[in-house]
């Protein structure tokens, strides 16, 4: 992390702090290089409100696209209170990674890009998807996971989306949410990002999808929160 | 037999080199041309073949230990992928969709790519011989695939001029489709070498493919399948099944069965059990490593395959390793499993370049598709994960048999994510 980098995350790390100071001093101290913070955005349902919690169905998945315009993410309420957990990679370093958010503590978001090869939910088809408690994996033969059916990667979403199954390399990037006066809140990334990669590999793709790659990148403010069911024309699960 | 100091006898290791520079047409002059390139200012790894494994390693070297100079051997100036190939054949996708340039690993990664032929590899100097002169090597990593195995079935040799095997990538594909577009019906003979060969479901996949092609496009024709194992190797309950639901009446599976000869002028193929009449087909011959590694002294006796250790896939040669389907392996000899085992080697070759030996988990994956008609398809997923501290192997080995349109959509992104990690 650059000079400019750390100042940044400082003085966004001291604004979220106050929704939850423990929370975020020790993030900041913990995981230099691991936390990235961008633009502050509201997550809202299709009608433009803030979304609620109590409407994060446990039974569903959600996609929301942050912290750019075209990088997908997943949105889960597991149902239980997700303590913090930390996440340990190959190269020896590690983060700690938040927990989930909300009133129960329960909901928890990551990038939706497989760590592996790739892989994301588009318009047409989504091959990385949470399998929620009533519709379990056939490859770990249990819900509560993410699974990519394109190289079979399964990820705990429950202890910061660490690898528990297939070639994954490292666990997804989590999301780090915030939860205040009933709202919540995307504020930036934790863990190993893609994105550079990710724009560099799908660039014909986004400029279908957005006419440009610039267009693609922008930073956002705001995130509609739909069901992935929604969003792409095929789940497709394994 | 003395020994050098490599672990390659002296002797075959100069026959080798001279055969091969005789074989090749490649005057010994080449070998006595200087060094190709200045002398690295690091460690400098070389990587043979511009394959699955090949580019992978090359990549995941370079992104681990970006002060290496990373050297990429390959003789064609395109990557052209097998898997996928299969789909290819009957129309499904464009030949344009199978090949990618290797440019991008220059540009982003700061891989040197030499398009050339290695003539000879001198292990104990650890120099790699080329047409245009020799690269020197701290590290090499040999991933040249396979080569048709003539020597014990010279019948297939002039028999694939006309009915190609198609299991190289490149014009054998091309001309195969060409072939398949201009048939109009009667006999079609597939044949199916001995395992080990290159991607075990594949033959199996291409039958399915070319038959349901057949019905879909209304032809009169039926299908001699000649195989030299008694079942698939692997997907068994799938194929079979598939055969059974979709194909029953259209093909006659010969299982077990030696070929014997190929009579091109009557267009007969003889087996030990019994004699097949074709006018279109796929003759996949035996397979085996290349033969520069016999050469060098890396194959020994009558073996047609690389030695190693099945978990890091070094060489008895230290810091020389043969990955993919030149190697005896674990993993069934596919793409998918080569770049897998780049991945392990790489990161042997990284943490041996930062100075200590690799003290983790090693990984090897890998996860089949396979066509079971033009819809969909079947898979298949084995890993096995090795402790180098505990010397422990754990082995996981998942069949999904039952045929979806889903799975078959899975194997393009499955192809599609492959290819996203060797090239971008």
């Amino acid at each position: 992390m650059d000079r400019r980098d750390f100042l940044k995350t400082c003085t966004a790390v001291a604004a979220a702090s106050l929704a939850s100071p423990s929370f975020f001093s020790s993030l900041v101290e913990a995981q230099e290089g691991k936390f990235k913070v961008y633009k502050k955005a509201l997550l809202v349902d299709k009608n433009g409100n803030p979304i609620k919690p109590e409407d994060i169905d446990p039974r569903k998945q959600y996609i929301f696209f942050y912290p750019h315009r075209a990088t997908p993410c997943l949105l889960t309420n597991l149902g239980k209170e997700v303590p913090p957990a930390k996440v340990k990679l190959s190269d020896g370093t590690s983060y700690n990674w938040q927990g989930g958010v909300g009133p129960k503590k329960s909901i928890v978001a990551y990038s939706a890009i497989c760590s592996h090869q790739f892989s994301h939910p588009t318009p047409e088809f989504s091959f990385i998807n949470y399998y929620p408690e009533n519709i379990p994996s056939k490859i770990v033969k249990r819900g509560g996971v993410i699974q990519c059916c394109a190289h079979l990667s399964v990820f705990d979403p429950a202890q910061g989306a660490k690898v528990i199954d297939g070639p994954a390399p490292f666990p997804l990037t989590a999301i780090v949410l915030s939860y205040e006066d009933g709202k919540l809140y995307a504020l930036g990334t934790l863990g190993k990002e893609l994105f550079e990669d990710f724009f560099d590999m799908f660039k014909p793709d986004l400029r279908k999808l957005y006419r440009s790659t610039r267009k693609a990148k922008k930073l956002v403010d705001r995130c509609e929160v739909i069901e992935v069911e929604e969003y792409a024309k095929e789940v497709i699960r394994c | 037999m003395r020994k050098r100091s490599s672990g390659v006898d002296r002797r075959k290791l100069l026959a080798g080199s001279l055969s091969l520079i005789a074989l090749s047409g490649v005057s010994t002059v080449i070998a006595k041309r200087g060094s190709l390139l200045p002398p690295p200012k690091g460690n400098r790894v070389v990587v043979l073949g511009g394959g699955y494994g090949g580019v992978t390693a090359a990549k995941y070297v370079k992104k681990e230990v970006p002060e290496a100079d990373v050297i990429l051997i390959e003789k064609n100036q395109l990557f052209v992928s097998c898997p996928l190939s299969n789909h290819y054949l009957v129309g499904l996708i464009d030949y344009g969709q199978l090949c990618f340039p290797y440019n991008r690993l220059h540009t982003k990664y700061g891989v040197k790519v030499v398009n050339d032929v290695v003539a000879d590899i001198d292990l104990p100097k650890r120099r790699v011989y080329l047409s245009r002169g020799y690269i020197d090597y701290d590290y090499l990593i040999l991933s040249p695939g396979i080569e048709y195995d003539y020597d014990s079935a010279p019948y297939f040799k002039e028999a694939n001029w006309y009915y190609p095997g198609a299991f190289r990538p490149g014009s054998e594909h091309l001309y195969l489709r060409r072939l398949l577009e201009e048939f109009e019906g009667e006999n079609i003979v597939f044949t199916v070498p001995k395992m080990p060969y290159r991607c075990p479901p594949a033959p199996y996949e291409r039958a399915a493919l070319v038959l349901s092609y057949i019905k879909e496009n209304g032809l009169k024709a039926h299908m001699y399948f000649i195989d030299a194992n008694e079942y698939p190797p692997v997907l068994r309950d799938g194929f079979m099944k598939a055969y059974e639901d979709f194909y029953r009446g259209m093909a006659t599976y010969i299982t077990g069965a030696t070929i014997k000869d190929v009579d091109l002028g009557t267009r007969k193929i003889k087996t030990d059990k019994g004699e097949v009449r074709f006018d279109f087909g796929s003759l996949i011959p035996p397979m085996r490593a290349p033969k520069l590694l016999e050469d060098i002294g890396l194959i020994y006796g009558r073996e047609k395959w690389v030695r190693v250790n099945p978990m890091t896939f070094e060489t008895k040669v230290r810091n020389v390793f043969v990955i993919g389907d030149s190697c005896e392996s674990y993993l069934p000899k596919s793409g998918y499993a080569a770049n897998s085992q780049a991945k392990v080697v790489a990161r042997i070759v990284a943490s041996r370049i930062r100075g200590k030996e690799y003290g983790g988990e090693l990984i090897q994956h890998g996860v089949c598709y396979a066509m079971v008609n033009l819809k969909s398809a079947i898979m298949l997923e084995v890993e096995y994960k090795y402790n180098i501290k505990t010397k422990e192997i754990t082995k996981v080995l998942r069949e999904d048999n039952t045929w979806k349109v889903s799975t078959a959509k899975r194997y393009y992104e499955w192809a599609r994510g492959l290819w996203r990690d060797m090239f971008f």
